[in-house]
């Protein structure tokens, strides 16, 4: 028996299948994206942070937004030219419609990548710093590769280790193969600092399990993990069945009584065990000669001088060298959140700004702030020119909290232009509008270096979802979108490249299925009418 | 009256098998066919089920024995080195329960009852009792069971992972679920990241379903198959479509936040200045907010809820009428009731965040639409009720669970009512109350529908009837078992017991003579309780094994049926071939009437099925001749 | 819902028109954000700023579905199954902000979330 209504409607509801099926599946896609929507005007009110408003270059935005509509309106074209039948047309505007989705995806990956690659830093005084990172150069100025090949940012945490110790049952591998591989390159050894014996009283006292000297190795911390589940499984299966055996005497010797009166009696003879235990070896040490300058990324262990832990438990023990965060180039300062801080403290705006570590060690900034304010001072004359005072004295119209206390990168480009030094062509001027700010072009004059102490680090982080949770909402909505944009092109597509034979035997059902697959198109343009506004111009 | 004569294999039937012919695998596993899908979403459910249960018969341990080890006839599952890493000297830690606890609750719902209700029954049943030969989209039908069956296989390969499964309660709140397994390097073997990837892959098969689900009951009721005219199983299919299909989304929005913050360290629901024991201050941006995890969460589960309970609703529906020989009472009511239903049950969710530091107004609301959605729950349950009256009632093996699911839903659901109100729930929050009140709902209530619904519709499926004394020595022991588990529950609940101690109280009570522990006082005097519920749940345990007996030897020595329509019900499922082929009617069924004609003073027998042609007026049988 | 080559076509002007609305609302709703000389209200992002982009955001969008999606043509189930989805967003969206909105703690001892 055949499913009815595939093709043709269905008298009472006036609807073929495919069609209430895809409305249904719209329906729960407002859904999703209305979830996301919420949790966005909920993280936006709710933050505790200055939020970072129209902080997104708005040009590739406003050209994807063309490049949807656009891709709309020919969507809808092909289907009519399926139901006219005239097949050139439609494998045309098809064409053009998968070859917008197309653009979209490239120019979204452009931003993404931008994205990806700028660095944000916020210091413990709440200011901020964003720009890029540098790469490691050795002493001819070249960029120094890592055991993989790739260049080394300058954001490592430096431990002079002169002592290991790992976790038998938690030790990450990679992790180990990076220790190892560096520890090669410094030319050191890594040997085990004392015998691996059996404890004194167990039933393995005195078997040595490896010999002090021994190399460090992934095949050795293997062997100890093995070693360390076949004792600690001998042991626990021990002391349980102790331990049942002293609740038979325990409620033997109290009849009647509860669990929990008698149960602060009842415990294992440990010393009555011990001769038939194995040694759990639950931490091995390895000593590094000589000690070595080892690097580790900031999120993966936590450094204190003296001893530092990593995230898998291995214990570095050595001294922590000196690990600033080197920007190669500085574009944006951002003064906004110490401000808010400073105000819940009662302190004045300006006043903090001047004491924050920036202002006091850094001459490009304390310059910048400098010419900033003077730029205040000019945009706060236009402000009143434009909308005059109200009728207590105050101006009308003032400067945003992020005009008054965020320098970037557009503005620092103007001070350098300004001043006649930098000039860049229109063309270069728009690639920066997708690319980010040129640094090769404007120079260090306008980006400078710039090296913070790693004290001075509070939470740093690329401008990914990690940074804060505007960028979060904003990758999340986007990549989900992005998502169903590729989903979406891939259905017309196929519709576009293998729909010749469907439209010579059955080209009505053809055409539902491309209307079909139009209005899951309508509805990805539809998200992104929203989309846009929301998260690029608000 | 003779029924429709089902039995005379047409040419159809040959045709369809020639045109038609699958091979072992495409017949029975990658299969199409929506019975077939039915049954595979029943079996893997049942094992889920199992599963569940077994986890919480470990926690009971815990509760009832907290310094004992577990005994052998428990631990014996478990490898020597999973006891060493998650059992303390063979007694069950805190750690461990709260993974058993988060998982039995996760497992239960999701991989347990929502599939058993609305992939098995919804599955097989609805399009036989519209008429349909398939439900619309065959193949998305199969995607859902099998991305569901990937979902469940993920949460439940999780166990084995060196950071546990999940631990965070079934809720599976920030910041605890966003940093738990945090220490793991890899996070995708981490439980916590599992659980979500799993949760993404269940809604996804949710979804699917609910598709198919809404399409086929719009599009393909049979000629004849009007709205009034559908049975209510079909009409609570539909509205549990719907529910899925709406409320799921946003729970899957969270899902991906919360996996966002765990594996790209974003602070979607994390807040400012978090500090943990491990870590320290989080190396996070903070920024986020937990409450909005459980908006987005409770907004499901709300809806979830009734998800869990239509099915059932469903099931019961459709056995009481067949076994009281009488027409469903106040169906249009019913109807109504549960659309109504499915309506109010997106805007109660926040009922569950009474103790979130929520003002008067919010409240407020959320306390009068949840009182407002007892009453079509009340309505629907109070029709099945009368239904009884004035029945021939057949105490049949799926009467006697009916029957029983209507005072144990009752209980459950009359138990929710202080829960509904803010004050009471100050309270009750957190507390035993609240799992007694849910646990009555969803164990004695919608499982006891669900063995209804099996034992009702197992001799369409096989063509044999299940075991009366098999059903017997499962049902009573099941029902004392369950009060004797979930009452006490409510006491201990109102006297305060947190509804997530490992220990079922123990560390409250005091040994000292002079101590203030005026908890404890209250803690000792109900504590002996837990041994009793967890004797209870081990007993029920093992009465299930007779349901499991029974469903497998039925299969080949039950009592065969002798007709199509062994219960000599009236909708259209009991019009197909036992068991239903491919494209399940031999030809396509008309209906003619409503679905529960019984008892028609104008019917020589007591029931008129859905698809009997009716008697012209202008032949010799004239009503007056018939008795 | 057009079926007739002539209604097509009659539709396909429309579409076009449509078309060019959505691109004429869009270039409106940037130069509103970033041209200072229309900036309403306050200087800077405020509610009015919120309001017009909105509103012509759900102009656009309701454009889209009404027209492009015919909505406006489609049978009224098909119409309400949509807008039930629309409703449960609002709802969801609408009273998350008012839990927002009116905690149980006076907002002046309490600042955090």
């Amino acid at each position: 028996m055949e499913i009815p209504y595939i093709v043709t409607p269905r008298k009472d509801t006036g609807l073929f299948n495919a069609k209430i099926a895809i409305w249904l599946f719209l329906a729960s896609e407002v859904m999703l994206f209305g979830g996301f929507f919420s949790s966005y005007v909920f993280l936006r009110l709710g933050a505790d942070y200055p939020w970072p408003e129209r902080t997104l270059p708005v040009l590739p935005g406003l050209i994807n937004t063309f490049v949807l509509i656009g891709s709309s309106v020919t969507v809808v074209f092909a289907w009519a030219a399926l139901k006219m039948r005239e097949w050139r047309k439609f494998q045309i505007f098809m064409g053009i419609t998968v070859f917008c989705a197309l653009i979209f995806m490239v120019l979204k990956a452009v931003e993404y990548n931008v994205k990806f690659h700028h660095q944000a830093l916020r210091l413990k005084d709440y200011s901020i710093i964003e720009g890029h990172l540098g790469k490691e150069l050795d002493g001819d100025k070249k960029e120094v590769l890592d055991h993989n090949g790739n260049p080394i940012e300058e954001n490592l945490i430096y431990v002079e280790a002169s002592k290991l110790t790992f976790n038998t049952r938690r030790f990450h591998t990679p992790w180990l193969e990076e220790l190892l591989t560096q520890a090669e390159q410094h030319k050191s050894t890594v040997k085990l600092t004392a015998d691996l014996k059996g404890e004194e009283g167990t039933s393995d006292e005195g078997k040595i399990y490896a010999k002090s000297g021994e190399l460090l190795s992934i095949e050795f911390l293997n062997r100890m993990e093995e070693i360390r589940k076949a004792a600690t499984s001998n042991n626990a299966a021990l002391r349980t069945t102790a331990l049942r055996q002293e609740w038979v005497k325990a409620h033997a010797a109290n009849p009647g009584k509860r669990d929990w009166q008698i149960s602060a009696g009842v415990n294992i003879d440990l010393k009555a065990l011990k001769p038939k235990m194995l040694t759990e070896i639950s931490t091995v040490t390895f000593t590094v000669d000589p000690p070595a300058k080892f690097d580790f990324h900031p999120r993966d262990i936590k450094a204190a001088d003296g001893s530092s832990r990593m995230r898998d438990d291995t214990v570095v023990e050595g001294k922590l060298l000196d690990s600033p965060m080197g920007f190669h180039h500085v574009d944006a300062i951002d003064f906004q959140y110490l401000v808010m801080k400073a105000v819940e403290k009662g302190i004045e705006p300006e006043i903090a700004i001047e004491n924050s570590w920036l202002i006091k060690n850094n001459k490009f900034a304390q310059e910048a702030w400098e010419w900033h304010q003077g730029e205040i001072v000019k945009l706060k004359a236009e402000l009143l020119k434009k909308g005059g005072l109200d009728k207590d004295g105050k101006p009308r119209l003032f400067p945003t909290h992020k005009e008054l206390y965020r320098i970037g990168w557009k503005d620092f480009a103007k001070k350098t232009e300004d001043e006649g030094r930098v000039k860049l062509s229109s063309s270069d001027a728009f690639k920066e509008e997708f690319f980010g700010p040129n640094y090769e072009a404007r120079g260090d004059e306008t980006f400078p270096e710039l090296s913070v102490p790693r004290e001075q680090v509070g939470f740093a982080a690329k401008f990914s979802p990690a940074w804060n949770t505007y960028y979060g909402i904003y990758f999340t909505i986007t990549g989900l979108h992005g998502l169903h944009v590729i989903g979406g092109a891939l259905v017309l597509s196929y519709y576009l490249f293998f729909g010749r034979k469907m439209y010579l035997t059955n080209p009505e059902w053809l055409a539902n299925r491309v209307e079909i697959g139009g209005l899951f198109w309508h509805f990805v343009d539809l998200v992104w009418i929203f989309v846009f506004p929301i998260l690029y111009l608000m | 009256m003779s029924s429709h004569d089902t039995s005379h294999a047409g040419h159809d039937a040959h045709h369809d098998e020639h045109h038609h012919n699958p091979g072992f695998i495409w017949k029975y596993v990658f299969s199409s066919d929506h019975k077939m899908i039915g049954m595979q979403y029943g079996i893997t459910a049942m094992c889920f089920l199992a599963f569940g249960f077994y986890l919480m018969m470990v926690m009971r341990w815990s509760i009832a024995y907290p310094h004992q080890p577990l005994p052998e006839w428990m631990s014996w599952v478990f490898t020597d080195g999973w006891k060493a890493r998650w059992l303390q000297d063979g007694k069950v830690t805190g750690e461990t329960y709260n993974m058993f606890g988060a998982m039995h609750g996760t497992i239960m719902v999701f991989l347990g009852i929502v599939p058993l209700g609305f992939g098995a029954f919804g599955n097989y049943v609805t399009p036989l009792q519209i008429g349909a030969p398939d439900m619309a989209f065959p193949r998305l039908n199969m995607a859902s069971y099998w991305v569901y069956l990937a979902g469940g296989l993920i949460m439940c390969a999780s166990f084995f992972m060196e950071s546990g499964s999940a631990k965070s309660g079934w809720t599976n709140y920030s910041p605890l679920a966003g940093f738990a397994d945090g220490q793991i390097v890899t996070q995708i073997l981490a439980g916590q990241t599992q659980w979500l990837i799993g949760l993404v892959c269940l809604i996804t098969s949710s979804l699917l379903g609910s598709v198919n689900f809404v399409t086929t009951i719009i599009n393909l009721r049979v000629r004849g198959m009007t709205w009034m005219r559908m049975p209510f199983f079909v009409w609570s299919m539909l509205v549990t479509g719907f529910l899925l299909l709406l409320a799921f989304p946003p729970l899957e929005a969270a899902g991906i936040m919360q996996l966002m913050d765990r594996v790209a360290h974003s602070s979607f629901f994390m807040p400012s200045g978090l500090f943990t024991k491990s870590e320290g201050l989080a190396n996070l941006s903070g920024g986020g907010s937990p409450l909005l995890f459980q908006h987005l969460f409770w907004f499901l589960g709300h809806p979830e809820v009734y998800v869990l309970l239509l099915p059932a609703f469903a099931c019961v529906a459709e056995i009481i009428p067949v076994n009281t020989r009488k027409p469903l009472w106040g169906y249009k009511s019913m109807v109504y009731s549960v659309l109504i239903l499915g309506f109010l049950s997106f805007v109660v969710w926040a009922h569950h965040m009474y103790m979130t530091g929520m003002g008067a107004a919010v409240s407020t609301f959320f306390q009068t639409t949840t009182v407002l959605i007892s009453v079509p729950s009340v309505v629907i349950i109070t029709a099945m009720l009368i239904s009884l009256w004035g029945g021939s009632i057949r105490f049949t093996p799926p009467m006697m669970w009916a029957c029983a699911f209507i005072p144990m839903f009752g209980i459950g659901g009359l138990t929710g009512l202080p829960l509904a109100f803010n004050l009471a729930d100050l309270h009750l929050h957190d507390t035993y109350y609240v799992i007694g009140h849910f646990h009555y709902v969803v164990a004695p209530g919608i499982l006891f529908g669900f063995f209804a619904g099996v034992l009702h519709w197992y001799p369409k499926i096989t063509g044999r009837f299940m075991s009366k004394t098999l059903n017997h020595l499962h049902f009573w022991p099941s029902l004392i078992c369950m009060n004797l588990i979930f009452f006490p529950m409510l006491v201990q609940g109102m006297a305060g017991f947190h509804r997530r101690w490992y220990n079922g109280g123990d560390a409250y009570l005091s040994q000292a003579a002079d101590s203030v522990n005026i908890f404890g006082k209250t803690v000792v005097q109900y504590i002996d309780m837990n041994i009793m519920m967890s004797m209870g749940a081990w007993t029920l345990a093992f009465f299930q094994i007779f349901f499991f007996i029974n469903l497998i030897t039925s299969w080949k020595f039950g009592k065969k049926v002798t007709s199509d329509n062994p219960w000599d019900a009236t909708t259209l499922e009991w019009a197909t071939p036992t068991p239903p082929g491919h494209g399940n009617f031999l030809k396509d069924p008309v209906t003619y009437r409503g679905p529960y004609e019984y008892s028609r003073p104008d019917c020589e027998e007591d029931f008129l099925p859905q698809w009997v042609e009716p008697r012209r007026l202008d032949t010799a049988d004239k009503p007056a001749d018939k008795h | 819902m057009a079926d007739t080559p002539e209604a097509i076509k009659k539709s396909i002007r429309t579409y076009l028109f449509i078309g060019g609305i959505l691109f004429a609302g869009t270039i409106l709703t940037v130069l509103i954000a970033t041209v200072p000389a229309l900036d309403m209200g306050a200087h800077g992002f405020d509610k009015w700023d919120c309001i017009f982009g909105l509103t012509i955001a759900t102009i656009k969008a309701s454009l889209v579905a009404f027209v492009f999606m015919h909505l406006n043509h489609e049978k009224k189930a098909v119409y309400w199954l949509f807008a039930s989805g629309l409703c449960m967003v609002c709802s969801l969206a609408g009273l998350t902000a008012l839990a927002l909105w009116d905690p149980i703690f006076d907002s002046f001892f309490y600042s955090g979330h």
